[in-house]
């Protein structure tokens, strides 16, 4: 039983979430069925022209949307936590003839779906806690205002309010609470050519996609009852696409690095069924003055060293990389800080991904750097209970 | 008779009968009956006993003491060397299965167990295996002429074929005593015969100690006691 | 192999000679008796699957509906407003919130109402399962096409196949005052929500539903998930931030009262039922004692060749096993026929009467088939004790004497007569102690202690009356008529317990028509006096959604410009549950109703409730409430209604049989002052006692209110409604009758063995009674007089036991299983008819006995010996 309502969640969100690529994959014949044109979204085909802050807000022309938080945070007894915040905004197909709501309509009358997964990592204390919310955005249980240049992204009692000056983020679970403020360190980064940031073949599989790559963090944690003041480094993501991901792609391995000598990295390797990255694979550097330069899938070598598998999902993750981009002479050895970072959502998207906290060390142009940051996998365990 | 089916004779002692002062009165309601008074009587191994008296003599009160169908009043008996004074129910139960075989004038088959059933009855309830007793009861069967008559049922069956089929089932356990009432009573003469002859079988060829209560004059050449009653008394 | 495994398989072959042959060979006999404990453990088997089905039904639908929950919100008297989700969601100790509606609808050309769930399929699937048949049948079946296509539907498999809906289909569907377009975009899976009313189920989004009904920001509940680490003061803390009125309950409190009385039903039909099983013990114990009468001989000789008393006693008592054994196995394809006319007329009685309930099928218990096995067995092995006690008894020296006259204990008859009479003094006070809520346990304790009561003292009276009948029966019938009472003076324990049939049958009976005679004479009293309306007007499908929707406000503005024609009584109708007591709250106005309706009071002064209640300073309530409550006259009725507290005294209490619970009565006025509420759940509609030509006003008023508002109401002609309310009551006492009728046949199956048993017994006093130059005549004559004797007796007793039976029924079944009494009425006219065909029926189950005692020749049997 189980499995199959899990399924029919799978029909409806893996179209709409980039998350479900193991479905995808399972059946390419529904994502070339998929005509964004058919749908009635907008679909992203060259540079976004962001404007901020109204940019920073909810795109409902377009199916998907994400606003990603992650950060490595410390307290004060050097106590290590990783943290994720993210809010997915998934536009449902309207009918076709354009039908209008009835009228009048109840208030519950929508056509999208937010969703939210929240996790801390309590890397020293060695656990994952994680939570996730998915509702429609009516009666005030979800959504996104603007109001000046004020953004609040909201579901339930979770949130973030963008503002110049910072990010106050609030969320917690059934044994965990966060409650953050991110102050830019740099400015936004746009990824790809002006935000447009490709992600398959075809002009229309691509996205809009920008970043914040340096959030100073500080603010306050709980984990099973015990509340840390924290500080730490944070980056942000903002992410919207009206396109599925193409079906010879099983999923992305996506790298945040904050190195020590002020400069970030962004890399997303989307990984094919023959093994092999795909050309669209890239990533961004950022130099200290926020400079960007774009790497190119041939400028980027990532292999991964050592592997965990999920006792949950059986999923067998890479947890040691070795990164390189050849030319900035920069070499890294990535390391997962906990292993147990599986994310797994049952109650919204049903898929499990890995999201963690990992730690760098490496040279650049032959200086010694370290770092921190975060890494995502998708697409490496089956979904639970898949009935096929 | 085979020499399956019979062994030799049981011990002296299971054969023969001591009575002293035997007495048995019978109440009904405040009314006291006497069914016999008194009697003693011994006897000995191998003895063909003929009991003779009027209706109402005592002959079936003596002789269903004697095959423990019933309990005496007062005095003592000893019928098969055991003791049947004061006996217990079990002790009765194991009496009327091993130490005597009983004849009734009826006959009293089982109407719903055939002859061979019938005959096996006392063998059954006495726990033997099965299967021996069916062999020995179908001996006995056959040495009585019965072994074409083995699956019928009692109704199927003459008076004299009856009375044989009662015969076996009072042998099947070897008993030394066989008791018999008026064991010729349902029989016509020519059957009344061949039962009697069967009884003095019994007595002269297999040394078994037999008792006959009856009207009949049929067994006087057989007999080697003769009892006679009288109003609950031994009237000889 | 030991010695002890020997003596029982042998004891086992015995049983297959002496036992089962005998049984063949009487194999009439033995299939009469068979048939008897069959239909017995039959009715038994069949009535509890029935119920247990129901039961499971109803559980299975209301847990489904729950679905994992642990808590809800709700109103009481009303519906939450679903905005409260928002907060609830965002307390910390919430994992899950979903508001939930539910109402009955019905395909707009179709008379089936169905239930129609709204939800939100996003916040909803933490708490309830459901889920596609085939979710990868084309690009529209996917639930989210709920959210996004207005007007659309997934339904149950019960309702796709009672309609012959397919996905695809378009259907107008009608609530209330609306019909809407619906379209069938999936079939359920049978699983979860599937399940609830067997599948006569369709969910659609919550909005749709506000959309259809005008519901539009409201629940009917919101069932709340707490997190797995949520504190046990986390309910109360919730609880305190709810706004006022709304209250936090256990989502189980809406099923456990339905649930509850579903037992009560159960046990009430369990008692019935069971009676047909006592009946048939009788029928067991009469041919078990048969045979060990018919059979002395027999017994004597297997004593006379070895066997002990107890095998013997092993012998009969595996007797009653064995009929036991295989009346069961008969009883197996009986229950498979009765059991599905059963169900629908149990799980019929129970929707009218307590729950609304859809039964999909019959699930076989094991624990139910262990059971019915059980008491089946043991009830017929129980009724063997009695006899193969006898048998134990049989002296071996009758295998000589073929002297088998039953011997007669006088002790034995004084200690079962003492035995009895303590028994039947016992039922009174046992009647009185206190039972569990809705389980007239105590009641039917005293009912059983009666039955056995009865039946241990009958040999005594038995006695008693062949004495005293003696004389008078010689003047009457001659020398056979003064044998018979003789005989039946001098007759073993046997003949007065075998007697024990026909007295519980005839007890039964009796106590039967009585309760039903009074509860239908007292039903129709009040449905004459408390439903005297000409019209009943009320929203579509009022009934099944409990009157919480208004009557839409055109048909009060049409009926109120009507007013000089006719008047109205209007009453506002709400659900609320008094310490989980659920019963109507209903607001009218006094003066209009009583111009022609009446209370029937039980308590209360009625000139002084009249005043009161106008000035709303106290509530009138039923029977039902007082009783399930325990609230009497003078005790505040305190209730949450809405965010207001009402709390008036009790004036005086009514007697009320409508269904679901009982019912509080307050002043319309009044109420609609406090609570701000001038709806109208529904109306009586009374044509002025002057109007020329009430036909033709009723006509015109019946024509403006089609013309206005016709599809969003049900008009109901009140003599249609009480026609319809008197035949409800005939078809929920249908089950009664059928289990009567049993018994009754059970019953003439026993007359016709225990006189078999009477005969036989006595065989050689009968062939003496020949030989003595009787003639065949007078022997006739004889055994049917015994057999009127017999039948008299057991009717006079039967009678009597049915009397104090019927009061059991009335005053303390009746009262703590459903809450009511009746005026107690004796139906004399079927009693008087009944009695003289019984009596007949005990005479014609007379002949086999006269022809079992003519067919033996009296030499054979008077041949014996002698002390």
């Amino acid at each position: 039983m189980r499995a199959a309502t899990t399924m029919a969640w799978l029909m409806l969100l893996g179209a709409a979430l980039w998350l479900a690529v193991a479905v995808w994959a399972a059946d390419p014949g529904a994502a070339a069925s998929a005509n964004a044109d058919q749908s009635g979204f907008k679909t992203v085909s060259g540079p976004c022209a962001l404007t901020f802050p109204a940019d920073h807000g909810p795109h409902p022309a377009y199916r998907t949307e994400w606003w990603y938080y992650t950060g490595n945070l410390v307290s004060p007894s050097n106590r290590r936590f990783g943290f994720q915040l993210t809010f997915f905004r998934s536009g449902l197909e309207r009918p076709q003839e354009g039908q209008e709501w009835p009228d009048p309509a109840s208030a519950w009358r929508t056509d999208q779906i937010y969703l939210a997964h929240a996790a801390v990592s309590d890397i020293d204390g060695g656990r994952h806690y994680q939570s996730e919310q998915m509702v429609r955005p009516v009666l005030g249980m979800a959504g996104a205002q603007q109001a000046g240049d004020r953004v609040t992204i909201h579901l339930n009692a979770w949130q973030t309010v963008i503002t110049p000056q910072a990010h106050h983020l609030k969320a917690d679970g059934a044994d965990f609470v966060l409650n953050l403020t991110l102050t830019p360190a740099k400015g936004v980064v746009l990824h790809g050519e002006d935000g447009y940031s490709r992600k398959g073949d075809g002009v229309e599989e691509a996205s809009c996609y920008y970043s914040f790559t340096r959030l100073k963090a500080s603010g306050e944690l709980s984990v099973s009852d015990a509340r840390h003041a924290v500080v730490g480094t944070a980056w942000m993501d903002h992410e919207f696409s009206t396109a599925p991901l193409s079906a010879e792609l099983t999923g992305w391995d996506w790298f945040s690095l904050q190195l020590g000598d002020g400069t970030e990295v962004m890399i997303y390797l989307l990984r094919q069924a023959q093994g092999d990255a795909h050309p669209a694979s890239s990533g961004t550097f950022v130099d200290p003055a926020g400079r960007t330069r774009h790497l190119r899938r041939d400028e980027l070598r990532v292999q991964p060293l050592d592997h965990w598998t999920s006792p949950h999902s059986g999923g067998r993750y890479p947890i040691r990389w070795r990164v390189e981009v050849v030319p900035l002479a920069l070499t890294l050895l990535v390391e997962a800080n906990l292993k147990e970072q599986e994310m797994r959502t049952p109650g919204s998207t049903n898929v499990s991904y890995w999201e963690g906290s990992v730690r760098a060390s490496g040279t650049r142009g032959g200086e010694r750097v370290e770092g921190v940051g975060y890494v995502e996998l998708t697409g490496y365990a089956a979904p639970f209970d898949a009935p096929m | 008779m085979q020499t399956t089916t019979t062994s030799a004779a049981p011990p002296d002692s299971e054969r023969s009968i001591q009575a002293r002062d035997l007495t048995r009165i019978y109440r009904v309601g405040s009314v006291s009956v006497t069914g016999i008074e008194g009697v003693n009587l011994s006897v000995p191994a191998g003895q063909m006993v003929v009991l003779k008296g009027e209706s109402g003599s005592g002959k079936s009160t003596l002789l269903s003491l004697l095959a423990g169908l019933d309990r005496l009043t007062h005095g003592a008996l000893t019928v098969a060397g055991r003791d049947l004074s004061a006996p217990s129910d079990t002790e009765l139960t194991t009496f009327r299965r091993h130490a005597v075989g009983m004849v009734f004038q009826a006959f009293n088959l089982l109407p719903t167990l055939t002859v061979l059933e019938n005959a096996c009855l006392p063998a059954l309830l006495a726990g033997a295996n099965p299967d021996t007793a069916h062999t020995k009861a179908s001996d006995l069967l056959s040495w009585l002429g019965l072994n074409d008559r083995l699956d019928h049922r009692p109704s199927q069956l003459s008076g004299g074929e009856m009375q044989r089929t009662a015969i076996a089932r009072a042998l099947i356990n070897d008993p030394g005593i066989i008791l018999a009432d008026e064991p010729t009573g349902n029989l016509d003469s020519h059957n009344a015969r061949k039962v009697i002859a069967l009884l003095a079988d019994l007595n002269r060829e297999f040394d078994r100690t037999v008792v006959v209560a009856t009207h009949s004059d049929l067994v006087d050449p057989f007999a080697t006691m003769v009892l006679a009653l009288q109003d609950g008394r031994v009237a000889s | 192999m030991t010695q002890s495994m020997q003596t029982i398989l042998n004891g086992l072959r015995l049983f297959r000679w002496f036992t089962l042959r005998h049984l063949r060979r009487r194999l009439l006999r033995t299939l009469a008796v068979l048939v008897g404990i069959a239909l017995g453990a039959a009715v038994f088997t069949s009535v509890r699957l029935a119920v247990q089905a129901t039961l499971t039904a109803y559980s299975n639908s209301m847990a489904h509906i729950t679905g994992t929950s642990d808590l809800s919100v709700v109103r009481p008297g009303g519906r939450v407003p679903d905005g409260l989700v928002v907060d609830l969601l965002r307390h910390p100790a919430v994992q899950s919130a979903s508001p939930l509606l539910s109402a009955y609808v019905r395909p707009a050309h179709q008379e089936t109402p169905f239930l129609l769930l709204g939800l939100d399929p996003v916040l909803d699937r933490n708490l309830r399962r459901w889920r596609l048949r085939d979710p990868q049948a084309g690009p529209s079946a996917d639930w989210s096409a709920l959210m996004t296509h207005p007007y659309t539907m997934v339904i149950g498999d019960g309702l796709a196949e009672h309609f012959g809906w397919q996905p695809g289909q378009a259907t107008p569907l009608i609530h209330g005052q609306r019909t809407a377009e619906f379209r069938v975009i999936d079939i359920l899976a049978a699983d979860g929500v599937a399940l609830v009313e067997g599948g006569r189920i369709a969910v659609c989004d919550i909005a749709t539903f506000q959309e259809f009904t005008g519901l539009h920001g409201q629940a009917d509940w919101i069932d709340l998930r707490l997190n797995g680490t949520a504190s046990p003061e986390s309910a109360t803390e919730i609880a305190a931030r709810l706004p006022p009125g709304i209250q936090l309950r256990s989502p189980t409190a809406r099923s456990e009262s339905g649930r509850g009385m579903i037992r009560a039903y159960q046990l009430s039909l369990t008692f019935l039922s069971f009676i047909s099983l006592f009946v048939g013990m009788f029928l067991v114990y009469s041919l078990v004692a048969l045979n060990a009468a018919a059979r002395r001989r027999e017994l004597a000789v297997m004593r006379a060749s070895g066997a002990s008393g107890n095998l013997l006693f092993a012998l009969f008592v595996g007797e009653g096993a064995v009929i036991g054994l295989v009346g069961w196995l008969l009883a197996l394809p009986i229950s498979g026929l009765l059991v599905k006319h059963l169900l629908a007329a149990v799980s019929g009685t129970v929707s009218m009467l307590f729950v609304q309930v859809q039964v999909d099928g019959l699930t076989l218990d094991t624990w139910e088939v262990l059971l019915s096995f059980g008491v089946t067995v043991a009830v017929a092995m129980l009724a063997a004790v009695q006899p193969a006690r006898e048998a134990m008894a049989v002296s071996p020296r009758e295998a000589m004497a073929i002297s088998t006259a039953a011997s007669f204990r006088p002790a034995l008859f004084r200690r079962l007569a003492i035995g009895g009479g303590f028994l039947l003094v016992l039922v009174y006070p046992v009647s009185q102690l206190p039972s569990p809520p809705s389980l007239s346990l105590s009641g039917y304790l005293a009912a059983l202690l009666l039955f056995v009561g009865v039946a241990l003292l009958a040999p005594l009276l038995l006695r008693h009356f062949g004495r005293l009948l003696k004389r008078r029966l010689q003047r009457l019938g001659g020398q056979p008529a003064a044998l018979a009472a003789d005989y039946l003076r001098s007759s073993g324990v046997q003949t007065a317990i075998s007697i024990g049939a026909l007295i519980t049958a005839v007890a039964l009976f009796t106590a039967l028509v009585i309760m039903v005679h009074s509860f239908r004479t007292t039903t129709i009293l009040w449905v004459e006096q408390s439903i005297a309306g000409d019209l009943y007007v009320r929203p579509k499908l009022a009934e099944l959604n409990r009157f919480r929707d208004p009557l839409p406000p055109q048909v009060v503005a049409k009926l109120i410009s009507v007013t000089d024609l006719v008047d109205l009584v209007p009453m506002r109708r709400l659900e609320l549950d008094l310490k989980g007591h659920t019963h109507l709250f209903e607001a009218m106005d006094y003066a209009d109703y009583t111009v022609r309706n009446r209370f029937i009071w039980l308590d209360g002064d009625p000139s002084r409730i009249a005043k009161a209640f106008q000035r709303g300073q106290g509530v009138v309530v039923s029977e039902v409430f007082a009783n399930r409550t325990g609230l009497g006259v003078g005790d505040p009725y305190r209730i949450q209604i809405g965010d207001q507290q009402l709390d008036e005294p009790i004036l005086g209490i009514f007697r009320d049989y409508r269904t679901r619970g009982g019912a509080v009565y307050y002043a319309l006025t009044r109420y609609q002052e406090r609570f701000d509420d001038v709806s109208w759940s529904g109306v009586q509609i009374n044509v002025a006692a002057d109007a020329e030509n009430p036909a033709a006003v009723m006509d015109r008023i019946r024509t403006d209110l089609i013309t206005c508002c016709g599809a969003a109401l049900e008009m109901i002609d009140g003599r249609n409604l009480r026609r319809a309310i008197v035949q409800i009551f005939d078809e929920t006492f249908a089950i009664t009758t059928v289990l009567l009728l049993i018994a009754l046949m059970v019953a003439a199956i026993g007359i016709a063995t225990t006189l078999a048993v009477l005969v036989l017994q006595r065989r050689r006093q009968l062939n003496t009674l020949l030989a003595m130059g009787g003639s065949a005549r007078q022997l006739r004559s004889m055994i049917f007089w015994e057999a009127g004797l017999i039948a008299l007796v057991g009717q006079m007793a039967g009678l009597a036991s049915g009397g104090v039976l019927s009061l059991l029924l009335i005053f303390v079944v009746n009262r703590q299983s459903f809450g009511w009494t009746f005026l107690y009425r004796v139906d004399w006219t079927t009693l008087l008819l009944a009695m003289p065909l019984i009596f007949a029926a005990a005479l014609l189950a007379a002949l086999p006995a006269v022809k079992l005692a003519l067919d033996s020749a009296p030499a054979a049997l008077l041949r014996g010996g002698t002390p």
